[in-house]
């Protein structure tokens, strides 16, 4: 089996009538990739995936799998796996012949379904519930039906639209874990639609961010992380989100709050936002002088809302009784922390 | 207060239960009757009942057997084909965006509003001229022309009620157009199809008024055929009540079948609706 699960997606639009859902997206997933589709509501991610289970047509642009061209390939033909956010179980079928009935599909042979059907409900740990129906089932248990029903497919191309979505926060924790395991372990190439950032970041070999039908950015959570390219994406990853604040450059230097900061870039003058995130501000006696407006506790760290003459800032602490709601505190933070951005186009703006 | 209520409450269902149970008992009891019995007055609650009635209807020289064929095979072929056309029919109008669907509900419920006597007539002289009069195909496809409305307009909600997401799992496993129809939404509408399926065939077995102008001497439903044991000079009670008993049989049989399905098929939207059960 060689590198299965090949996705290329060329140029490809989506328009519902008036209505563009995808503007044109360019992306390339590798054999075994854990592919994240993070953004807004509406921006876009599950009319890709759509596209990609063959569910919707482009209305341009091209989607190979493997090398091949599917464009114009019903969903019925694509041989991809894919888990629902609803999960669309068969309710008047047992679990075994939800599992089943993709093989059935293929014309399976008896006993080669029957061994396949058992093997995925035990790697998803549901052979106990094999006879019961959907309805009699948790909302764990129906999410792990609709896996075994992907799983049993071996297909090299696993879609998956929000699948944790409908659990608690508890399951959706380990679920999440469990869910990286089996993909790593089953060596698929995996699409996974979520506007849930943290989700994206810790399951995702790569990403690519979604806004208004259009991707912004794809790379490694790291490095969209550590080098989001636009204010938009700034603001969008992280949590709490990036402090964006308004500065102007004067002579390449960029200019806060009347102070300039230790780098430079190779524009030279106009108007643009400075970003650095919570965990980079360190609050104590040098910097910018501050006053802290609010501490949110958080057990074992905090968040402090600070106000200080560039505006307002948060800054995430390893200690909440470090300092108290109005007290006068100084704020500071390192070179390498800082984006800069233009405020005009939102783009991102390199150190010289 | 509350026993108060409750007892207007009994008392009102026992009027009603009396009134609507009253007729079947007539003619249950009469059809066991002799005529003179029945003709007697006060009316006789405790008589020797006999089967004489039923013996001459069913093997007499006006046996009623071979109408209670026509009425089967006109109720059996309607439903059939109204089962085979709307199917497929209200999965599409449920399914499809098609332009007018809104339309296409308003004017299959008109069709259940129009009075069969307005247009009673030119069905008459359309079967007439092209010979299907006295037929069962004329009959079943006149009834057609009502039970099919009334059966799509009556199962639209039931394939609305499943989730388009289902029909996309589908297609993703691999199912084709009509796999998919047959094996993951018919099976989850059969609720609805047993409801449909009742209806449809007692409209069809009750009708009346079509098949007193359509019908002739080789077709020739029960609903009419009881006029056989009226005429100008006498009636024939005990005979007149043992085909109503006899008539009465398929629906009471059927909705002994179907009432599971039917209450099943009513209440499917609140189990879906609960989700775990
Ligand atoms: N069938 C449709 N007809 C018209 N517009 C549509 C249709 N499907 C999607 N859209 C529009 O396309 C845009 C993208 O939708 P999409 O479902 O891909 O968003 P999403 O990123 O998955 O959002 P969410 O996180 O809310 O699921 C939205 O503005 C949506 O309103
Ligand atoms: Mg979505």
């Amino acid at each position: 089996m060689t590198a299965r699960g090949h996705v290329k997606v060329e140029k490809v639009a989506k328009l519902h009538g008036q209505v563009a859902a995808l503007k044109g997206v360019d992306f390339d997933i590798r054999p075994g990739e854990f592919f994240a589709l993070l953004g807004p509501s509406g921006s876009g991610k599950s009319t890709t995936l759509r596209l990609l289970a063959g569910l919707d047509k482009p209305t341009r642009g091209r989607i190979l799998f493997d090398g091949k061209d599917v464009t114009a390939l019903d969903a019925q033909h694509r041989d991809v796996a894919m888990v629902f956010q609803s999960y669309a179980l068969y309710p008047h079928m047992t679990v075994r012949q939800n599992i089943a009935f993709p093989l059935e599909m293929a014309k399976t042979p008896k006993t080669e379904m029957a061994e396949r059907v058992e093997d995925a409900a035990r790697k998803v740990s549901i052979q106990h519930l094999l006879d019961r129906r959907p309805g009699q089932l948790s909302g764990g248990q129906q999410q792990r039906c609709a896996l075994a029903r992907a799983i049993v497919r071996r297909s090299g191309l696993f879609l998956l639209d929000e699948p944790l979505s409908n659990l608690d926060a508890k399951l959706r924790l380990e679920t999440r874990a469990e869910l990286k395991k089996l993909q790593r372990s089953l060596g698929v190439t995996a699409v996974y639609v979520t506007h849930d950032q943290e989700e994206a970041l810790t399951l995702a070999d790569r990403m690519a961010v979604f806004m208004e039908g259009e991707i912004r950015q794809i790379g490694s959570p790291a490095e969209v992380f550590a080098r989001p390219n636009s204010i938009d994406i700034a603001g969008f990853i992280g949590s709490p989100p990036m402090n964006l604040m308004k500065a102007r450059l004067d002579n390449g230097t960029p200019v806060l709050a009347g102070r300039p900061l230790p780098l430079r870039v190779k524009q030279q003058a106009g108007e643009i936002v400075v970003g650095v995130r919570p965990s980079a501000i360190t609050i104590g006696e040098e910097g910018m002088p501050a006053r802290v407006d609010l501490v949110e506790n958080l057990g074992d760290n905090a968040i402090f809302d600070l106000s200080f003459d560039g505006g307002l800032v948060r800054a995430r602490g390893p200690d909440p009784l470090a300092f108290a709601e109005g007290q006068q505190v100084a704020i500071s933070f390192d070179a390498k922390d800082i984006h800069l951005f233009d405020a005009a186009s939102g783009h991102r703006l390199e150190a010289a | 207060m509350k026993t108060l209520r409750s007892l207007a409450i009994s008392l009102a269902v026992l009027v009603f239960i009396i009134a609507w149970v009253f007729p079947i008992l007539w003619s249950v009891l009469n059809s066991f009757k002799t005529e003179q019995d029945i003709l007697a007055y006060p009316p006789k609650f405790f008589f020797e009942p006999t089967l004489a009635a039923y013996r001459e209807v069913l093997f007499g020289s006006q046996s009623i057997l071979p109408n209670v064929w026509s009425s089967f095979v006109i109720s059996i072929g309607t439903t059939v084909l109204t089962m085979i056309l709307a199917i497929p029919a209200a999965y599409a109008l449920a399914r499809l965006r098609v332009p007018g669907k809104r339309g296409a509900g308003f004017y299959i419920l008109a069709t259940q509003m129009l009075p069969p006597v307005g247009i009673i007539i030119p069905y008459f002289l359309v079967l007439r001229n092209i010979g299907w009069m006295d037929t069962y195909q004329g009959i079943i496809i006149i009834y057609l022309s009502f039970s099919l409305p009334f059966a799509i307009w009556l199962m639209v909600s039931y394939f609305e009620d499943i989730p388009f997401e289902m029909e996309e799992a589908a297609a993703v496993d691999g199912a084709g157009r009509l796999t998919t129809l047959w094996r993951i939404i018919i099976p989850q509408v059969k609720g609805g199809i047993a409801v449909t399926v009742v209806f449809v065939f007692l409209n069809a077995w009750n009708e009346f008024l079509f098949a007193v102008v359509l019908s002739g001497n080789t077709v020739r439903p029960v609903t009419i055929a009881m006029f056989n044991f009226v005429s100008v000079e006498q009636t024939l009670w005990a005979q007149l009540a043992a085909v109503s008993v006899i008539a009465m049989l398929p629906v009471v049989v059927l909705g002994v079948i179907a009432q599971q399905h039917i209450v099943k098929g009513l209440t499917v939207g609140a189990v879906k609706g609960g989700g775990r059960r």
